[in-house]
């Protein structure tokens, strides 16, 4: 392990007094309290019912949602009176529960929304997936923070790459692969602890290729990429003129052959990049210029690629190619699956600056807008209070998701730092693709927003996440039970 | 470097990553928010109910100011059924106010459950009386919306007036008007002067608050539209003699057209078999329509613009005409006739047959007596004129004086739908007989059968131009709009022929002695009136299994009185045998009516209602129909 922190390196909370409050992250416990009630105060505008005549009426379903809040802090401050150390041992146990439940809702669960994720009891409903986000966490954890833990070794990478694809793969058997790529997000906590960029850059390429070859045909992707590459290899080398050259001959060649041969123009593009990619291939390997070498990796791995895409495309469910294509602005239609997409961007859209005031909204009043008080919450904040009070909300979320990667930053030991990324990671990909989706920068996906949407397995889930990395971070003084 | 450190560079990395996340969201913000105004404009309407008023549908008055088509309140009962209270409605009492079954409130219930926020139509055509009890009972999601039906004093036109109807999908694509749920004029005056009767939609906008209740007029109504009444038009049509010529021709497949000539407006025109108009009004409308779309006799099919008759003997007085004023005949030029007109040689010789009369005759006589032989002589003169290179060209110039008659193309009178007739040309001719042809090849012509094709409205107007002694104003059946005389200028023009008025004396003259001095149609002899008329006898083609021909086609062309005429008439029966049979009787019952405001010849009139035509050519038809679409 590397040296321990210094308490004036400039990451000080303060000083520390004996008493386990006094730890405490009161701005991460602030932002979190200040973004539930927000949501409480959103959820009542959005689903308000005035056919029901007492306030306090568990009805409304801004009374579930207090009373469950209610619930999440009571389990909050057993988790903040918890030994840090349970959460260690509790990380193998929780994940293999997290996985036993998973199974069950497989088999005993009740299907919502084409999505058969949910034990219902009575009247109320819980959604696994929701715990099996902390459990997944802390497993990430553990198995990261294992002293001869090295991230960039096969076996290891293995290990925790089976962490997280496991649930991964009964959640999208349970049709719900939305709530299921939550957990790619832990991407995030690899490349903070040393992912080597040959891992994830291809990863980040990959599916940067996969939504573009939606957006664009094949040919003006690999023109485009065949004339970025040139260009970086042309700075990166300073040799301008021979790829000028390069890149003249190559689309000379490739408008000669379509024109000359029955082949089309893409066939001709084809085996013009194929040819000269393995040409110059060959030229960089003897020459041992990386600096070559790479672009033309990368740009077979593209001409690979993104024909695939198309293959595998086909193979996803109808609903699934919808929302994609609807997202990528291939399929429009006002009706179909862009409906919510519409009604959503209305709303927000006609907020204006400061918004129409509480409870003035009227988009997210009727049932234009389905699930308007759950995954739709946002749309309420955007309608009635405007851009001033949206971009409040956003920077609320981007100071937590700021302030729990300080902590783990802070924090002198492997697991609470990882664990800290962890959660950080799956608040980030929450708000950009919830949000995302509200604003149509994403696909419809279906998951809600922690902490303000409408749910008791969301609300307590989130709840507990953030607690526990509170709880690693207020005792960070204390480093003895890793190392003694 | 430090493991330490290089953990410390990744960190303030990946808050860069974080922050690119949040200028991204707050970008796209802002840009909804805040740049992009298309959003508020969308919500508003989001949040407005848009109501359609319904005008009034514009009423249609005889030329004697009584009503054709009237107008009458009614109501549709709508349905949204989002609103219908959850615990359910006295469903009984419902259909008992609306007077439907169970079975269809149930089937419209469902129907409009797909779409539970639009409204759906569960009945219509509700009186003001069930309205009022519909309203006292106050059905929570149901409400009645304003409209008008149609009603037909004298229940005549059916087809000569068509129907309103729901509006279809391809009428919302053509017109821009149309939205789902509207009315439109279908067939006749109703689809003719559609744009003049509909009126103006009005709309009128109401905001809706948080919870989805009207609170009231949006923007105070400032944006709502009134509702513009239609416009009331004034028909030509005389309802008393539309009525009596219904009436005459029940039972008879043909057509009536009367012309007023000084004019050209339509007194009557009847296309029969007919239909009473209120049939295609009310909840009956759907079944009736489909009764009569099964009746090979065709009651919708407006035969007085559409059909192509031969316009047999009475085409006759063309060719005299075109005779004279070529120069090719003088009214006191003698042909023999011994019972027919042989042509050809030898072997190919034919006889175009002729009745018994006395020979030779002048023109006056033949017209009266309707000689075939003496016109094919005429018409064999025009078209071989030694004038004129060849054949073409005296066809070529007989056509020229046929089209100037208005046959062989539109009128282009008012109402959709009529049909070019047809005149045979030497195009025709020669694409037919592969150019080998000659004036025996066309001699059918002269007495107007072969290949002359004309609608009952061009032998009409025929009447009216050979009564103006050689124009005719384009016939109309709308007189004025709104009480102004602002129909289109085109029914103000005069259209001459080519041939001269004096030429017409002679071929008037042949009409007159043909009713009053002893002719074909000394039948349509009207007392203190000097009525001109000619018979036809047309030949067709309509033959059963067995080859026997059925009887042929009875017309008759006249006008009344000879100088100063006011009516110009022409009768066509299907099947009805000698022309002088039965279409004189008909056309004169309806002069003598027209002139005279009675009717004196109650034996003649009897003898009409009781005449009974053989139409085994429409039984055989409808059996072989019934059988292969049998009855559902």
């Amino acid at each position: 392990m590397g040296p321990l922190y210094n308490n004036t390196s400039g990451y000080s909370v303060g000083q520390k007094s004996g008493s386990l409050f006094g730890h405490i992250d009161l701005v991460a416990l602030g932002l979190y309290f200040a973004l539930v009630l927000i949501g409480i105060l959103s959820i009542t505008s959005a689903s308000y019912d005035p056919d029901v005549e007492n306030i306090f009426s568990f009805r409304h379903n801004y009374m579930k949602q207090i009373m469950w809040a209610g619930i999440a802090w009571v389990m909050g401050l057993v988790i903040l009176l918890l030994d840090r150390r349970y959460f260690h041992m509790f990380a193998y146990p929780s994940y293999i529960l997290g996985i036993g439940l998973l199974v069950a809702v497989l088999l005993f669960g009740v299907k919502v929304n084409g999505a058969k994720a949910w034990f219902e009891f009575g009247g109320i409903r819980l959604q696994p997936v929701e715990f099996v986000k902390i459990a997944t966490a802390l497993m990430v954890a553990r198995v990261m923070s294992d002293f001869s833990f090295n991230i960039n070794r096969v076996r290891d990478l293995i290990k925790v790459a089976a962490v997280i694809f496991i649930p991964l793969l009964i959640i999208i058997l349970q049709n719900d692969t939305g709530s299921g790529l939550v957990l790619c997000s832990f991407l995030f906590v690899f490349i903070r602890e040393g992912l080597t960029k040959y891992l994830y850059f291809p990863m980040i390429f990959s599916v940067f290729l996969f939504i573009v070859s939606f957006i664009f045909t094949p040919v003006s992707i690999f023109v485009t990429l065949l004339v970025l590459f040139t260009i970086y290899s042309a700075l990166k080398m300073g040799e301008v003129v021979s790829h000028v050259r390069f890149l003249a001959l190559a689309l000379l060649a490739t408008l000669l052959l379509s024109l000359c041969t029955p082949l089309s123009g893409y066939a001709s593009l084809m085996i013009v990049c194929g040819i000269s990619a393995l040409v110059l291939g060959a030229i960089a390997i003897k020459m041992r210029a990386m600096v070559l070498l790479w672009p033309i990796i990368m740009f077979v791995y593209a001409m690979l690629f993104v024909p695939t895409c198309d293959m595998l495309f086909s193979k996803l469910k109808s609903h699934q190619q919808d929302r994609i294509l609807t997202y990528v602005g291939v399929k429009s239609d006002p009706k179909g699956i862009d409906y919510n997409v519409n009604q959503s961007l209305i709303a927000i859209g006609s907020g204006g600056v400061f918004g129409k005031g509480f409870m003035e909204g009227t988009q997210t009043k009727y049932d234009y807008l389905p699930e308007k008080h759950t995954d739709f919450i946002f749309c309420t904040v955007g309608e009635e209070w405007g851009f001033v009070g949206s971009s409040i909300v956003v920077l609320l979320y981007i100071a937590l998701i700021l302030r729990l990667m300080r902590m783990g930053e802070r924090i002198k030991e492997p697991f609470g730092r990882v664990y800290c990324y962890a959660v950080a990671a799956i608040l980030l990909f929450h708000v950009w693709v919830n949000i995302g989706m509200t604003i149509g920068l994403m696909p419809v996906m279906g998951i809600p927003l922690p902490l303000m949407s409408y749910g008791g397995s969301s609300l307590l889930a989130s709840t507990l996440l953030i607690m526990i990395a509170i709880r690693l971070d207020a005792s960070t003084e204390d480093q003895s039970i890793y190392f003694g | 470097m430090t493991n330490n450190s290089r953990g410390i560079k990744r960190y303030h990395r990946l808050q860069y990553v974080v922050l690119l996340a949040a200028i991204a969201i707050l970008g796209r913000l802002f840009y909804v928010q805040i740049i992009d105004d298309r959003y508020e404009a969308m919500a508003v309407a989001n949040i407005i109910r848009t109501d359609i008023e319904f005008p009034m549908r514009g009423e249609v008055l005889d030329r004697r100011g009584e009503y054709l088509i009237r107008s009458r309140v009614c109501y549709d009962v709508m349905v949204v059924t989002r609103d219908i209270p959850r615990e359910g409605f006295d469903s009984v009492r419902l259909a008992t106010i609306l007077n439907i079954s169970m079975e269809k409130l149930r089937r419209e219930l469902r129907r409009a459950g797909s779409a539970s926020r639009t409204p759906h139509l569960v009945a219509g055509y509700l009186s003001q009386e069930a309205k009022l009890i519909f309203d006292e009972s106050n059905f929570k999601g149901f409400y009645t919306r304003f409209r008008t039906a149609r009603e037909y004093p004298r229940q005549v036109g059916g087809n000569l007036l068509g129907y309103v109807s729901e509006v279809n999908n391809e009428h919302i694509r053509k017109w821009e008007y149309y939205s789902a749920g509207d009315y439109i004029g279908v067939g006749g005056v109703e689809s003719a002067y559609e744009t003049l009767l509909r009126g103006e939609k009005g709309i009128s906008y109401h905001a809706k608050d948080t919870r989805g209740a009207i609170v009231g007029p949006y923007m105070n109504g400032e944006l709502d539209v009134l509702p513009v009444k239609g416009t009331q038009l004034t028909s030509t049509i005389d309802g008393r003699l539309q009525e009596f010529a219904e009436h005459l021709m029940v039972g008879k497949v043909g057509a009536v057209v009367a012309i007023e000539p000084s004019t050209g407006e339509i007194l009557v025109m009847v296309s029969s078999p007919t239909y009473n108009p209120d049939l295609m009004v009310g909840r009956q409308r759907n079944a009736n329509f489909l009764e009569m779309t099964r009746n090979q006799r065709q009651p919708q099919f407006t035969r007085a613009l559409k059909e192509h008759y031969a316009p047999g003997s009475t085409f006759k007085l063309v060719q005299g005409l075109i005779g004279l004023e070529e120069g090719v005949l003088t009214p006191g030029d003698k042909y023999p006739c011994h019972n027919g007109y042989t042509y050809g040689v030898g072997r190919n010789s034919r006889t175009m047959k002729c009745h018994s009369h006395s020979s030779p005759l002048t023109l006056r006589r033949a017209v009266a007596e309707s000689c075939n032989a003496y016109f094919c002589y005429v018409f064999k003169d025009i078209i071989t004129n030694p004038k004129y290179r060849n054949i073409k060209e005296g066809v070529r110039k007989w056509n020229e004086y046929v089209f100037s008659f208005g046959f062989g193309d539109r009128l282009g009178c008012d109402l959709y739908g009529e049909s070019k007739g047809f005149v045979p040309t030497p195009e025709f001719y020669d694409k037919g007989y592969d150019g080998r042809w000659n004036w025996g090849t066309a001699i059918s012509c002269a007495i107007g059968q072969g290949e002359m094709a004309c609608t009952p409205l061009q032998m009409a107007n025929l009447a009216a131009i050979i009564a103006n002694r050689g124009y005719y104003y384009i016939p109309h059946i709308i007189k004025s709009i709104d009480g102004r005389d602002s129909i289109d200028s085109r029914f103000y023009e005069r259209h001459y022929t080519k041939v001269s008025a004096h030429n017409f004396e002679p071929i008037i003259d042949g009409m007159w002695m043909s009713v009053n001095d002893d002719g074909t149609s000394r039948q349509a002899k009207l007392e203190g009136w000097d009525v001109c008329g000619k018979t036809g006898t047309a030949e067709h083609n309509r033959r059963d299994a067995s080859g026997y021909r059925y009887p042929d086609h009875s017309t008759f062309l006249s006008f009344a009185p000879r100088n100063n005429p006011r009516i110009a008439i022409s009768v066509y029966v299907e099947h009805g045998g000698f022309g002088s049979e039965i279409a004189v009787p008909i056309a004169s019952l309806i002069e003598e009516l027209y002139l005279t405001d009675t009717i004196k010849r109650q034996d003649m009139l009897q003898r009409v209602l009781n005449y009974k035509i053989n139409y085994g050519y429409y039984d055989a038809k409808q059996r072989k129909y019934d059988q292969q679409h049998p009855k559902q």
